[in-house]
């Protein structure tokens, strides 16, 4: 039984698994919450650009020139990853706490196709729901600023668009390292502590330590990251250590060793 | 056809199954008892690839089940009903499962309605009741159509019509060829579904025998009370019966059947005031082996 209709037996259980997957992310409400919580942070990102046009518009004309809002897009990478770390999570944890993951595993026992799909529909996922959250972000929020030069609105769209893919893909990565997470601990707490910790704790601390660790630290850190991938700093770094694609493949990384440590485990472990 | 052989799993310190041998085959329902702990779910693990022996095999069909490809055409396994989403709709449940075997959506409607859940295939599983959580994971563990099923305590919570329900369908199961491994801790229920029985105790076989050679070894005998005792004695003991005093006050007659004692008794005109057939119920012989088994593992033999 190596191929049916032409097809490889391989490549149908790798569709099979994946449309298997999807349907357990659809058909849950925490998938809802998830995308409602998406929506909510570039609703936030609106308020912000309209609060700030506000202020702009309250100052007298001699003050204007010193209100330089940050880059609202990267703002809402920090809700982005952790709204989409927890479902890197629980798509993986939730299977474990409910106990499916037995039936999960005996009906695909070679393990790692169900892992390989849980990891595909939860990068597709996080990188479209993130890239339509910042893109969305991006355009409301310089409809709302208008002419009001305000830092954030004068960057040109050749400068923000590689921005809008840096944060798109921030989000994939914080959302598989969640899903890693969870497949190694089991646990929905230890691993959502695991993502606030990736993607908060871990750059305030950075940015405490003495210099140059403070800067080469950041550099490696998600925020870091983000901005050297798409040449936008903000914010921790004052300049880039990593080039884009060095920048990238670090950021590849933060999903990929989790995930390797998560396939191993299930390999190796009883169910 | 299910195989273990020689198959021993210890977890850290504990050694939940010992050594553990058996088949099961065909077209007949095989029943899997023994007390708590006694490792018959850690041997269903085993065999489900979910988790891996210590040593020792368990197949499928001569296979071990990690190698089979879309397994669910040829295992079929429900093991914990209680592991459901319940935010996730009884449909979505399987089609779920259905979906990485190459099954599709209208067979997983058709075993909705086998089970008796079509009505209810779209709402919410955790709101089902016990009885209807175990329906949907028989549902699941027909999806495949499998020719080798594998239950974890099915009639667990269940009320006597649900109990009727499954014992129904294993037998039926069975009926039509499959392999049936359905494990419990009542004799009683076993005694009405199962045609062979595997009974173990701490990780170890205590016997593998059919249900009517357990209950014939652990026949008693009869009982019998007549007024001239002495005489009846004398001619069933001619005929080849044991024959020894019970301490109730009549005979205690083995080795021969109760019609055979009818039959002498009206040969030589002997009156018969009580005849008892007195096979100890399998629930105490079940009582009887796995105490033993405990014993026997004291003085460090197996069996
Ligand atoms: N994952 C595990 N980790 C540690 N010990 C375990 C594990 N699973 C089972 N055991 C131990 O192995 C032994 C056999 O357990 P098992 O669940 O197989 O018994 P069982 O026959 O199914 O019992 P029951 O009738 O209560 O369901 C028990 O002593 C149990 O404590
Ligand atoms: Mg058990």
């Amino acid at each position: 039984m190596t191929s049916v209709g032409g097809v490889s037996e391989g490549a149908r259980t790798v569709t099979g698994v994946l449309g298997a997957e999807w349907v357990k992310v659809r058909s849950v409400r925490s998938f809802s919450y998830v995308l409602a919580g998406a929506a909510m942070s570039a609703l936030l990102m609106a308020a912000l650009a309209w609060y700030s046009a506000s202020l702009y518009d309250g100052l007298p004309d001699g003050q204007r020139a010193g209100l330089s809002v940050t880059s609202l897009v990267s703002v809402i990478g920090l809700p982005l990853q952790i709204c989409f770390g927890v479902f890197g999570v629980l798509v993986v944890t939730s299977e474990y706490a409910t106990g499916t993951i037995r039936s999960s595993l005996v009906a695909v026992p070679r393990r790692w196709p169900v892992l390989a799909a849980k990891a595909a529909v939860v990068a597709a996922v996080s990188l479209a729901a993130g890239l339509a959250a910042a893109t969305a972000t991006f355009f409301s929020t310089r409809a709302i600023a208008g002419e009001r030069p305000m830092g954030f609105n004068e960057v040109p769209l050749s400068e923000g668009v590689p921005e809008l893919f840096a944060a798109a893909a921030a989000v994939a990565a914080v959302a598989l390292a969640g899903a890693g997470l969870g497949a190694v601990s089991r646990s929905t707490a230890g691993s959502v502590i695991g993502v606030v910790v990736l993607v908060y704790v871990l750059p305030i601390v950075a940015l405490n330590l003495p210099e140059p660790w403070s800067e080469r630290v950041s550099a490696v850190l998600l925020p870091g990251l983000v901005g050297q991938v798409s040449g936008v700093l903000s914010g921790t770094l004052s300049h880039a250590l990593l080039s884009p694609p060095q920048a990238l493949a670090v950021l590849a990384l933060y999903a990929a060793v989790p995930l390797g440590a998560a396939a191993l485990a299930l390999r190796c472990r009883d169910a | 056809m299910i195989e273990v052989k020689e198959l021993s799993k210890r977890y850290g310190g504990t050694s939940a199954v010992d050594g553990l041998s058996f088949s099961v085959g065909p077209g007949r329902v095989t029943g899997f008892l023994g007390p708590n702990g006694a490792g018959k779910t850690t041997t269903m693990r085993v065999l489900l690839g979910l988790d891996a022996p210590t040593s020792g095999e368990a197949l499928v069909d001569g296979l071990r089940y990690a190698r089979i490809r879309r397994p669910m055409l040829r295992v079929g396994a429900l093991l914990d009903a209680g592991a459901l989403h319940g935010g996730r709709s009884a449909f979505d449940h399987l089609l779920c499962l259905a979906r990485t075997n190459g099954i599709g959506a209208r067979r997983v409607a058709e075993v909705l309605e086998q089970v008796g859940l079509a009505g209810v295939a779209r709402k919410r599983a955790g709101g089902f009741s016990l009885g209807m959580k175990q329906r949907l994971g028989i549902a699941a563990a027909l999806l495949g159509d499998p020719g080798v099923l594998l239950f974890d305590e099915p009639v667990n919570g269940l009320d006597p019509d649900g109990v009727r329900w499954i014992r129904e369908l294993m037998r039926s199961l069975a009926a039509e060829g499959r392999t049936v491994l359905l494990s419990s801790h009542l004799m009683s229920e076993m005694e009405l579904t199962a045609d062979r029985l595997v009974v173990i105790g701490r990780g170890r076989l205590i016997c593998d025998t059919t249900v009517r050679d357990l209950a014939a070894r652990f026949d008693r005998g009869v009982l019998v009370r007549s007024p001239r005792a002495a005489e009846l004695a004398e001619v069933l003991t001619g005929a080849g019966a044991a024959v020894a005093p019970d301490p109730s006050g009549g005979l205690a007659v083995t080795g021969v059947d109760v019609s055979v004692i009818g039959d002498l008794a009206a040969r030589h005109a002997l009156p018969i005031h009580e005849a008892t057939p007195r096979s100890a119920s399998l629930e105490e012989a079940y009582m009887e082996l796995t105490a033993g088994s405990v014993e026997h593992r004291a003085h460090g033999s197996a069996r």
